[in-house]
C-alpha cells in the first residue's frame, strides 16, 4: 500500500483544482535563512486563522447558548424533581426509575419506532421515485417538482391543519368522499390504527418533496458516459437503476435516512394539531409525551427532561450506527 | 366546513410547544394595550389570554381605569398556550406582571406556593358579601383571598329543535327544576339514535382536553365525590362513582356521542355539533358566539338544562383576576381588582364576552349578551347548581395534575376498552398520588 505523499505547503494545482500529481516541489529554504516570502506566508496563515475564528465565533457562541448549554441543563433536570413554582431537588435516578416502568412511556416508545419505521423508507423511496421520474424530459416537469416541493415550503401548522380537514371522521373531505360514493366513512380519529396512518399519511406528505431535490441535485452529478457504458455492455434500465444509479445515489441516501429519521423521532406538530396523541395513546410519540410531562398542567420538567435525554440518546445513537455502517461499507 | 378559532389555536400551540422544545427559549407575548410595560408607581402590568370580544373589554375597562386614577395598566396579551409558562417563568426570575388572569382551577397550584398577594385588606363586605359564596370560595386558601372571581362560564345543553322534532321530542324542560332525569335523557337519546343518519349522533360532551373536569359534572349529578370532605384523599370509589362512569362509557358503546370526541381528542364537541354531526351538545356559554357564527342559518339552535339525578350540577368555569406577591404597588393592583369587580364593569364585560358574572346583585338580573341574548337565563341558572363543596374539590392545588390523571383515565374507559372497576381504581390511585394521601 502506497503511504501519502506529504502535502508541501505552496502546492500549486491544476486548472481544474485538483491537486496536480506532478506539481512542483518547491525547493528546501536554508534553514535560518527566512525565504523572502516565508513571513508573508506565516503573516498570511495568521490572517486566515483569525479570520476562520472571525467567522465560526459567533456560531460556536450561539450553539453554545441555545443547544450544549440546554442539553447539559437537561441532563441536569433530569435527576431532579423541578417544576417551575414547587419543590425542587435532586432526586438522583428516580425520573429513569419511573420512566422505565411507566406503561405510557413503553407505549410512545413504540409508537415513536412504528412511526419511523413507517415513514423513512416510504418518504425516501417516493422521493427517490419521483426524482428519477422528473430528472426525464417530461411535459410540465416544472410544474410536478413545484407542486411536490410545495409542502416543504408551507409551515408545519398549515399542512397539519390540512390533514386535519382530510381526516376528520366527522366532516372530513376523505369520509364525505366515501359516503358520497356510497360507502361508510373510516374512523380516522377514533381507531388507533388509522389515526396512525393520518398521521404516517400526512407527514410523508411533507417530506417527498425534500427527498426528491436531494436525489434530483445527486442525479444531475452522475456522469452520463456511466450509463452509455453501461448501455454498451448490454446493461437493461433496471439494471442501469439497480447497479449504477443507487449506488452513486449512496450519500444522499445516507444523509435522508439520517436526517429522516431524526425528524421521525422528533415528530411532535402533525401528531399535536390531528391527533392530539390519541386515540388512547396510539399516536402519542415521545416528543409529545415529553411536551404533555413539562409543559401540561403537570409542569413535571424533571420527568419531561428525562423523556427528552432518552429521545436524545436515541436519536445520537442511531445516527452514529448509520454514519459506521456507511463507513463500513465505504471501506470495502 | 369550518377551521375553528380553536383549531387554529392549537396549531399555533403546537408550534409553540415545538419551539419550545427545540430549545429556543424565550417566550414572546401577544399584543399589548396600554402605556409602559413593567408597572411600578402610578402604573400596573398584566398578562392575560382573551378572545377578541375580552380583549377589547379588557382594553375598554383598562382605558376607563386610567380616566379615573390616572395610572396605566398596560395589558400584554397572550396566547393561552402560552400563558402559564410565561408566568410561571416570570414568577421565578422576579419579573412577574403585578397583575394575571388565572382560572380557578389552576389557581390553586399558584396561592399554595405562595405567589400571589393576599388580598384580604383590599376586599370591602361591599363586594365579598355580594359574591356568589361558592366563587369566593373558589379564591381563597387557607381562608384567606388571593383573587377576585372575575366571570364565571358554563356548560347547558344545546339543541337542534328540527332534529328533535323528527325524533318525536317535541317539549324540552324550560325550568332548572324540570330538567330530564338521567332515565328520560337516556331515552331522549335512544330516540334519537333511532332516527338519525348513521353519520350523526345524538349528543357530544365538552369534555376534551383541558376540559376533562367537565365528567364531574355526571359525578357531582350522581350525588358522588371526587374527594373526601378534608379534599386529601380521593372518594370516587363508590357506587356513584361506577354509576356516572358506566353512564358515560355508554354514550361511546352505544353510539350516542361521536367517537372522534373522547377526551383526548382533537374534535372538540362544539365541532361536531356546528359541523352537523350532532343533535345535541353540552357546550360551553364561552363558545356561543363561534356556534352562532359557524352555524349562521344553516339550522335553529336553542339551550335547555343539563340532566339530572341525585342533584343537577355544574361544571366551574371561569376565571379570576390575581396580584402578584411582587406587585410594586399592591395598593394600585387592589384599586385595579375592586374596579374590575364593580357591578357595572362586571356587566359590561360578561354582556360583551358572553359570560356570567360572579356577584349575586348581576345572577338575579337580566343580562344583555351581545350574542342570542335569549340563551343567558339558562345558563345563568345551570351555574347556580354549582355548589361550594364541588368548587372545594375542583381548587386544591393539585388539580390541574388531577385534571390530566383524569383526561388520560377517562381516554381509556371511554374508547380504550378499560373497564369502569379499574377506571375508578385507576383514577383514585392516581388522585391519591397527587394529594398524598
Amino acid at each position: 500500500m502506497a503511504s501519502p505523499a506529504p502535502k508541501k505547503a505552496g502546492a500549486e494545482a491544476d486548472m481544474d483544482g485538483l491537486p496536480g500529481p506532478a506539481a512542483p516541489v518547491p525547493a528546501a529554504v536554508p534553514r535560518g535563512v527566512p525565504g523572502p516570502s516565508s513571513r508573508g506566508r506565516g503573516a498570511r496563515s495568521l490572517s486566515t486563522t483569525a479570520a476562520g475564528w472571525a467567522f465560526v465565533t459567533p456560531n460556536l457562541l450561539v450553539l453554545a447558548l441555545f443547544l450544549f448549554l440546554p442539553l447539559v441543563l437537561t441532563w441536569v433536570v433530569s435527576f431532579q424533581q423541578a417544576s417551575p413554582l414547587g419543590t425542587q431537588g435532586w432526586v438522583g435516578p428516580d425520573n429513569y426509575v419511573r420512566l422505565l416502568s411507566d406503561p405510557v412511556f413503553w407505549r410512545v416508545l413504540l409508537n415513536s419506532v412504528v412511526f419511523t419505521v413507517l415513514t423513512v423508507p416510504v418518504s425516501i423511496a417516493l422521493g427517490l421515485g419521483l426524482a428519477v421520474l422528473l430528472n426525464a424530459s417530461l411535459p410540465g416537469r416544472a410544474f410536478f417538482r413545484t407542486a411536490i416541493y410545495l409542502p416543504i415550503v408551507l409551515s408545519n401548522l398549515v399542512t397539519s391543519l390540512m390533514g386535519l380537514l382530510l381526516f376528520n371522521e366527522g366532516v372530513g373531505v376523505l369520509n364525505d368522499l366515501l359516503r358520497d360514493l356510497g360507502g361508510a366513512g373510516l374512523p380516522w380519529q377514533s381507531d388507533g390504527t388509522l389515526a396512525m396512518i393520518s398521521v404516517v399519511v400526512m407527514t410523508i406528505w411533507t417530506r417527498v418533496g425534500f427527498a426528491m431535490v436531494i436525489y434530483l441535485a445527486a442525479l444531475q452529478d452522475v456522469p452520463q458516459e456511466l450509463y452509455e457504458a453501461a448501455r454498451l455492455d448490454g446493461a437493461g434500465a433496471w439494471q442501469q437503476f439497480r447497479h449504477l444509479t443507487l449506488p452513486l445515489l449512496s450519500p444522499s441516501t445516507l444523509f435522508l435516512v439520517v436526517m429522516n429519521v431524526i425528524w421521525s423521532f422528533q415528530i411532535f406538530d402533525v401528531v399535536y394539531v390531528m391527533t392530539g396523541g390519541g386515540p388512547g395513546n396510539a399516536t402519542s410519540m415521545l416528543v409529545t409525551y415529553a411536551y404533555e410531562q413539562g409543559f401540561g398542567p403537570a409542569r413535571d420538567f424533571g420527568y419531561g427532561a428525562t423523556i427528552g435525554v432518552v429521545l436524545f440518546v436515541l436519536t445520537l445513537g442511531l445516527t452514529a450506527l448509520q454514519l459506521r455502517s456507511r463507513t463500513g461499507e465505504d471501506r470495502t | 366546513m369550518e377551521i375553528s378559532r380553536r383549531t387554529l389555536l392549537r396549531g399555533a400551540a403546537g408550534l409553540s410547544g415545538a419551539a419550545m422544545l427545540s430549545g429556543c427559549a424565550g417566550f414572546s407575548g401577544g399584543g399589548s394595550a396600554g402605556g409602559d410595560a413593567g408597572g411600578g408607581g402610578d402604573s400596573l402590568s398584566m398578562v392575560t389570554w382573551a378572545s377578541d370580544a375580552e380583549q377589547a373589554a379588557f382594553t375598554r375597562l383598562a382605558q376607563a381605569f386610567q380616566e379615573r386614577s390616572g395610572a396605566v395598566v398596560d395589558i400584554r396579551f397572550v396566547p393561552y398556550a402560552e400563558m402559564f409558562t410565561t408566568i410561571d417563568a416570570q414568577l421565578q426570575d422576579g419579573s412577574a406582571p403585578d397583575l394575571f388572569r388565572v382560572d380557578y382551577t389552576s389557581l390553586g397550584s399558584y396561592s399554595s406556593t405562595d405567589q400571589l398577594l393576599d388580598l384580604s385588606d383590599h376586599l370591602d363586605e361591599e363586594l365579598t358579601g355580594d359574591l356568589v359564596p361558592a366563587f369566593y370560595e373558589a379564591v381563597k386558601f387557607e381562608g384567606r383571598p388571593y383573587g377576585v372571581p372575575h366571570q364565571t362560564d358554563t356548560t347547558a345543553t344545546i339543541y337542534r329543535p328540527d332534529l328533535l322534532r323528527e325524533a318525536g321530542i317535541t317539549a324540552v324542560p324550560d325550568r332548572l327544576e324540570d330538567a330530564w332525569t338521567w332515565e328520560e335523557f337516556d331515552g331522549i337519546l335512544t330516540r334519537l339514535k333511532a332516527r338519525l343518519p348513521d353519520d350523526v349522533a345524538p349528543y357530544s360532551y365538552m369534555w376534551q382536553q383541558a376540559g376533562a373536569f367537565r365528567w364531574l359534572n355526571w359525578l357531582f349529578q350522581a350525588g358522588g365525590r371526587l374527594l373526601d370532605e378534608d379534599l386529601t384523599a380521593a372518594a370516587i370509589d363508590s357506587e356513584a362513582g361506577r354509576k356516572a362512569l358506566a353512564v358515560t362509557r355508554g354514550l361511546y358503546e352505544r353510539g350516542l356521542v361521536p367517537a372522534n370526541t373522547s377526551p383526548k381528542s382533537s374534535v372538540y364537541a362544539d365541532d361536531a355539533f356546528v359541523g352537523g354531526k350532532t343533535a345535541m351538545g353540552a357546550l360551553g356559554n364561552f363558545v356561543l358566539p363561534a356556534v352562532d357564527t359557524a352555524v349562521g342559518s344553516r339550522f335553529d339552535w336553542a339551550v335547555t338544562y343539563h340532566p339530572q339525578d341525585v342533584r343537577a350540577a355544574s361544571d366551574l368555569g371561569g376565571n379570576a383576576l390575581v396580584a402578584t406577591r411582587q406587585a410594586r404597588n399592591p395598593e394600585l393592583a387592589g384599586e385595579f381588582l375592586r374596579f374590575m369587580m364593580e357591578p357595572e364593569n362586571q356587566k359590561s364585560f360578561c354582556e360583551e364576552a358572553i359570560e356570567l358574572p360572579t356577584r349575586r346583585s348581576l345572577t338575579e338580573s337580566q343580562l344583555d349578551f351581545s350574542v342570542r341574548p335569549d340563551l343567558a337565563p339558562v345558563y345563568a341558572q345551570q351555574a347556580t347548581t354549582l355548589t361550594p363543596e364541588d368548587v372545594a374539590q375542583v381548587t386544591v392545588p393539585g388539580f390541574g395534575r388531577i385534571n390530566t390523571a383524569l383526561q388520560d383515565e377517562l381516554e381509556q374507559c371511554f374508547v380504550g376498552g378499560r373497564s369502569v372497576d379499574e377506571t375508578i381504581t385507576a383514577i383514585a390511585e392516581n388522585v391519591n398520588g397527587i394529594t398524598g394521601a
